[in-house]
Parts: C-alpha cells; sequence; structure tokens
C-alpha cells in the first residue's frame, strides 16, 4: 500500500548512524550529546524490560504523555509498547492538553499511564477526581512532580524522569528510578545528582552536574534490577524502603 | 534564494507522484473496490449504515457504482454512533483493538476528540504521508531537522529519520522562540515545523533578532493549523528569508501540502479519494472545478478504521490538472469551513474579511483574533481581538480604530473584546490550531 511503499523507498537511503541530537539541561546550562540509531535500539531494549517488570503484555493498553522534543525517550517507549504489543494513546503532556488525557483515559481505559505531568493533574482536577480517576489503573508512571501529587491522592504512582540524557524509570518495587547501568553512570554531589556517559556510548560525556536534588542508591533491587536507582526530591519520599 | 534548488531528483516516488490521471483513477477504483468489501466485513457502523441505505459491496463494481450508492458520512453521524454504542471509536474500527499500533486523535477543539486508530510499522500514518512532501521541501539524509511543537498526531520523528534527518531536540511551543533561534544558529537546522502562534511570537523577535540569519540554514519550514495571511506570508518569505510551506488536513485521511511552486494543496490521491460536491436539499453534485465546494474524502490506505465518502467541511477548490511540479495528483485552494460564515442579523460576514480588518492595524497585524458565538446566526458580532501592548498605547483608540474598519469590510460594526495577543493565545487547547470561532 502507499505509505508502506513510500517507507520501502525510504530504506533505500542511506542512513546516517546518528537518530537524534539530544539536549538536555545541566546545572550550568544546556548541554547536547548525539545519540545513534544503535544506542537507541539498546535502550528500546531496556525500557521494554522495565515496562515488562510492571506486568505490561499483549492485550492491554497504554496513554503516554508526552512532547515533541522528548523524542530520544518517547521513542524508546513507543518502542517498547510497539515490542510488547500494547497499543498506545497519545497526548501532549502540556498542561492546556489534559481534556484529551481525560478522554483518552474515559474510552480507552488504559492499564498504563506513562509522562504524566503536573500540569495535566492541574488541569484535571478542575473538573476530575485525580486519586478516583488513576487508582484504578494498574501502572502509573509520572513524572516528578506529579508523583507527589499521585500519592497524595492515593494512586501507587511510580517515577520517570529524564535524568540528562538518560530515561530513568522506577519499578513496581517503588524505591527510586532505575538508570541502565550499561549505559549511564549516575553519581550524586553534594546533593545533586551527575551522569556520565558509559564506554558503549558513542558521544563521550564527562561527569556533568545536573542541577537535579536527588540521591542515589546502589545494591541489588528486590525487583532483581542491579541498576542503580535515583531518588529524586521533587519526587518526594518512596513509599517503600525494601532495597 | 528561496526556493532556488537543483530539481533533479524532485521526486520521492517519481512513478507514484506523476502517474498519468487514468492509471491513478484505475488505482483508486481498485482500492475503493476492496475497501467497501472491507469495510461492511469489518466495521459495523458502515454495515448499519449500507444496510439502512440498500448498499451492498456486490452492487459496488465501480467508480462511478461507488459515488452513486455509497452514502456520506459526517463527524455528527461518527459521534452519534459513538454514543449510542459506547465504542470510542464509533464503529469505525475494522480490526480487534490489540492489533492496533496506537491511537492519536482530533485536536478536540470544538468537542470530545476524535480518535484515529493507527496500524503502522516504522513510523506513524500522518508523518509517514509527509515525505513525499519533506523531500520535495528539500529534505535529504543528514539534514539536522528541529523536533516539532507537539505529538498530538503521534511522535513526528520517524518520519522525520526515515529521510535519514537527525532530529534535534528543541521545545519549540510558544514561548520558547528566543531558544530556538538560539538552536537555529547552532545547530543549523535544514527543517522547521511550525504553528501559526511560533510565527507570531517570533513577529516580537523580529524587530530585536536577527531572524534572516537565524533562519538562514532553513530549505523550508512548514506551517499548519491555520492559514497563513498573505501579510503573514510575505514577512516570513521577504523578511526573514523563510520558503515557508503550508499544509492543511486532507480532511482526516493525512495532509496535503504545497509543492515548491505554492499553488495549492497537493492531496495524495494513492491514499485518498477525493470529491470535490455540493449537497443538496435532495442529492448532490459534483462542482465544477473553478467553484468551490465540500471536500469528500476517502481513505485509501488505512486498514484500521478507513474514512468513506467523508464530508470535512471544508471548503475547497479542487483541480486534477497537473501541476507546475509535474505531479498528476489533484491540488486544493481552501476557502474556509463550511459553518465559519456567520450570520449577524441576517448579513454574511466571512472570516477573511475580519481578518483583512485585523491585519489592517499595525498594533493587531498578527491577525490574532476569534469570533464569539453560540451559533451561526447571531445580532451581533463579538470579536476578541488581540494586540502587541509593545506597540499600542491607547488600547481605546485602536478599538475605535479596529471597529470602524471591520464596519467598513463587512457592513457590521462589532463588539470588541481587546486582549493581549499573548492572553488570548494562551487560551489554545491544540498544539495545531487557534480556533477562529469559539462559543465563549
Amino acid at each position: 500500500m502507499a505509505r508502506a511503499d513510500t517507507l520501502a523507498r525510504a530504506k533505500e537511503l542511506a542512513r546516517p548512524e546518528l537518530a537524534y541530537l539530544v539536549r538536555f539541561p545541566a546545572a550550568d546550562g544546556m548541554k547536547d550529546m548525539e545519540l545513534t540509531w544503535a544506542e537507541l535500539a539498546r535502550d528500546t531494549k531496556w525500557v521494554t524490560e522495565r515496562l515488562r517488570g510492571h506486568g505490561l503484555a499483549a492485550g492491554q493498553r497504554a496513554l503516554l504523555t508526552t512532547s515533541g522534543f522528548e523524542g530520544f525517550w518517547g521513542h524508546t517507549v513507543i518502542g517498547a509498547l510497539r515490542a510488547l504489543r500494547v497499543p498506545y494513546g497519545i497526548a501532549e503532556a502540556m498542561g492546556w492538553d489534559h481534556r484529551r488525557t481525560a478522554v483518552f483515559h474515559r474510552e480507552l481505559d488504559p492499564d498504563v499511564v506513562i509522562g504524566l505531568s503536573a500540569e495535566t493533574l492541574e488541569g484535571l482536577s478542575g473538573s476530575a477526581d485525580i486519586g478516583e480517576m488513576f487508582r484504578s489503573t494498574s501502572v502509573v508512571l509520572a513524572r516528578p512532580a506529579a508523583v507527589p501529587v499521585l500519592r497524595g491522592a492515593g494512586v501507587s504512582a511510580c517515577l520517570m524522569s529524564a535524568v540528562g540524557p538518560a530515561l530513568a524509570l522506577e519499578c513496581p518495587e517503588r524505591c527510586g528510578a532505575h538508570v541502565n547501568a550499561a549505559e549511564w553512570r549516575v553519581g550524586e554531589r553534594d546533593g545533586e545528582l551527575v551522569i556520565a556517559a558509559g564506554e558503549g556510548r558513542r558521544s563521550r560525556l564527562a561527569e556533568t552536574p545536573l542541577g537535579i536534588a536527588g540521591r542515589v542508591e546502589t545494591g541489588k533491587c528486590a525487583c532483581g534490577s542491579e541498576d542503580p536507582r535515583v531518588l529524586l526530591a521533587e519526587a518526594g519520599p518512596t513509599s517503600s524502603s525494601r532495597s | 534564494m528561496v526556493g532556488d534548488r537543483d530539481t533533479g531528483d524532485r521526486y520521492f516516488e517519481p512513478q507514484v507522484e506523476t502517474m498519468p490521471r487514468e492509471q491513478l483513477r484505475a488505482l483508486q477504483e481498485e482500492r475503493v473496490l476492496e475497501l467497501v468489501e472491507y469495510a461492511y466485513g469489518n466495521s459495523p457502523f458502515y454495515r448499519e449504515l449500507w444496510d439502512e441505505h440498500g448498499v451492498h459491496p456486490r452492487d459496488i463494481r465501480s467508480l462511478e457504482d461507488f459515488r452513486a450508492r455509497v452514502p456520506f458520512i459526517t463527524k455528527d453521524m461518527v459521534r452519534a454512533y459513538r454514543a449510542r454504542t459506547g465504542d470510542p471509536f464509533g464503529g469505525l474500527l475494522c480490526v480487534p483493538t490489540e492489533e492496533l499500533t496506537s491511537v492519536s486523535s482530533s485536536s478536540g477543539t470544538t468537542g470530545d476528540p476524535e480518535f484515529f486508530a493507527e496500524i503502522w510499522e516504522d513510523a506513524p500514518p500522518l508523518v509517514t504521508a509527509q515525505v513525499r512532501d519533506l523531500w520535495e521541501l528539500g529534505l535529504r539524509p543528514g539534514d539536522r531537522v528541529l523536533s516539532p511543537p507537539g505529538t498530538f498526531r503521534n511522535l513526528m520523528d520517524p518520519g522525520y529519520q526515515a529521510l535519514g534527518a537527525v532530529v534535534i531536540e528543541v521545545d519549540t511551543w510558544i514561548g520558547k522562540m528566543h531558544e530556538v533561534v538560539e538552536a537555529l544558529r547552532t545547530y543549523r537546522p535544514a527543517y522547521i515545523q511550525m504553528m501559526y502562534p511560533q510565527m507570531v511570537e517570533l513577529e516580537h523577535l523580529a524587530e530585536k533578532v536577527d531572524l534572516k540569519e537565524a533562519f538562514s540554514s532553513l530549505k523550508g519550514a512548514s506551517c499548519a493549523g491555520q492559514p497563513l495571511s498573505r501579510k503573514m506570508r510575505e514577512r516570513i518569505r521577504d523578511d526573514w528569508g523563510i520558503d515557508v510551506y503550508e499544509y492543511t488536513s486532507a480532511a482526516d485521511t493525512g495532509t496535503a501540502w504545497e509543492c515548491r511552486e505554492h499553488d495549492g494543496f497537493h492531496l495524495w490521491e494513492d491514499t485518498v479519494f477525493a470529491e470535490c460536491i455540493e449537497v443538496e436539499e435532495h442529492g448532490w453534485r459534483d462542482v465544477q472545478e473553478s467553484d468551490l465546494g465540500e471536500l469528500v474524502a476517502t481513505d485509501l490506505d488505512n486498514r484500521a478504521a478507513p474514512l468513506i465518502r467523508y464530508r470535512s467541511e471544508d471548503l475547497v477548490r479542487l483541480s486534477r490538472g497537473r501541476c507546475g511540479c509535474g505531479r498528476t495528483h489533484a491540488r486544493m485552494w481552501v476557502a474556509g469551513r463550511r459553518g465559519d460564515e456567520t450570520l449577524v442579523q441576517g448579513r454574511s460576514v466571512v472570516l477573511r474579511d475580519i481578518w483583512n480588518a485585523v491585519e489592517d492595524q499595525p498594533e493587531t497585524v498578527a491577525g490574532v483574533f476569534q469570533i464569539v458565538r453560540e451559533r451561526r446566526e447571531v445580532d451581533e458580532l463579538r470579536l476578541r481581538v488581540g494586540y502587541d501592548p509593545e506597540l499600542t498605547g491607547d488600547v481605546d483608540a485602536l478599538a475605535g480604530r479596529l471597529g470602524e474598519a471591520v464596519l467598513e469590510r463587512t457592513g457590521v460594526k462589532p463588539v470588541l473584546d481587546m486582549r493581549t495577543e499573548e492572553d488570548l493565545l494562551n487560551t489554545m487547547t491544540s498544539v495545531a490550531k487557534f480556533p477562529r470561532v469559539v462559543k465563549s
């Protein structure tokens, strides 16, 4: 068919190794870093395993709220959902688009909501009871400022956050968001997070302070992962002390 | 120089883009006949509707049969089915939901958004149908593009990346144009997707920033969600040096872009069967190529939830003549939306006349305005107009001038609600649309 033919033709083009140039806020301003297709594939695989750990499987449905400039992690989440054969609805993460989030949630009844922002919750709270809306959703992966709002409303939200050029995803243990140790080195300095690229990344990134208040837990998590976990001040205290 | 590029490899899929009309028609007929069979067998909405109209696929053997027998559908009909049955897809879905890849939606600026069910492999359908247009604009492997403002019809990046472009992650939404200009200077992208409010914001920056220099790396920029006025377009092209490509919706089956000729929006007719008609009291008729009619669209490349003879409410002029670019696919020129016309005590007022009056005032040159009405027929013309506070000394004096200008253009004295442009643009509830007609 037409679109499939277009993409088949596109595959004949010489595609560069790079998929993205990721810009991220660091303590001393915006930085950028290259992201190759090979890295994107590895990142997608990691996200797939993390979402599988939340019980996501074929036959379930997801709602993703994200923005146009978040493709470097949005791409991996979408790739993971596709790998898991979980169809997703998509809405903006910006607060003014909360109505679409509400309609998607009401009509598609997603098993997992990914990327909820505090701005979306603020918009929703004008016409809905946040707790009632999301308590029955099996998995809610929310951005840092949204996590305490959701937990305060009785929703067992898990944290997800960009940590510089990396994505951090909390597991069901909810004791900090995991960062892929095979790709990144995360640490803390004076109560703030730092990140460096792992050996396998094409773009070098020396230890970079991110200006994000938080700390890092190492050691094996109860979920079985040895990936370090970041605990962000903005997301409030973890709901579990297990590790 | 704007538009001055090598045209040696102008077509991405030359055989398709320049296909002779008779071959294109044969292809459409083949797809329509398959579609009718498929939709009847799999969509409860179409089966119910066509049964009511005594239409069965066995009776549809040609495009003529299709046009003569298959009934039109409207957004309201799908909404009614959705309300009656609770099916979020309005009965259009032809596959089990678990077979879907994703669900995007309309902007929902006039009610609950409608869902678009999607099945795809490498890139979502909307942006995939734009690949030919992006190639025409000049995008090539290795070029850089700035990420688009939103994800309203799914993540767009895979479409750009299919062409070998590298996406630079920059927040390009309202209020971030300073950062965008910095990113343009740093990364020298070849393409940027823009929306009307960003243009308004750039207009404010133009006094302080050399936009022509900042945009000089662009092969082109696209703009959608709102037609650009002639003045705005000239400003973007002549003062900022951007070859701007407008695009619009192809009746929710995809998008229709300008080519480098900038003379109408190309519909990709291997993905959509387009009709331009006038619905009358007892039937319908085709309109002449030079006349305005309503765009009716049929999806030819959508096995998830195809629209079939969908009345878009878009008033267009449609031409199937070969374009100066050499493509044979039809072009359309959009005049507005059916229903955007307002009757003020019986007098017809159209958006374009108001727009011209608004643009003629220096303080409101960006053309940020809305008609506020509960119904199409009203007793008074209520306008909400956004002004640039830096250019406006006396808002009352501006309102006086503007009121006279609108009266002169439309014959109606408006009731004006003056706001700053920023206030008005901040009421937007979509990355894609700034609504020109609002209820409150």
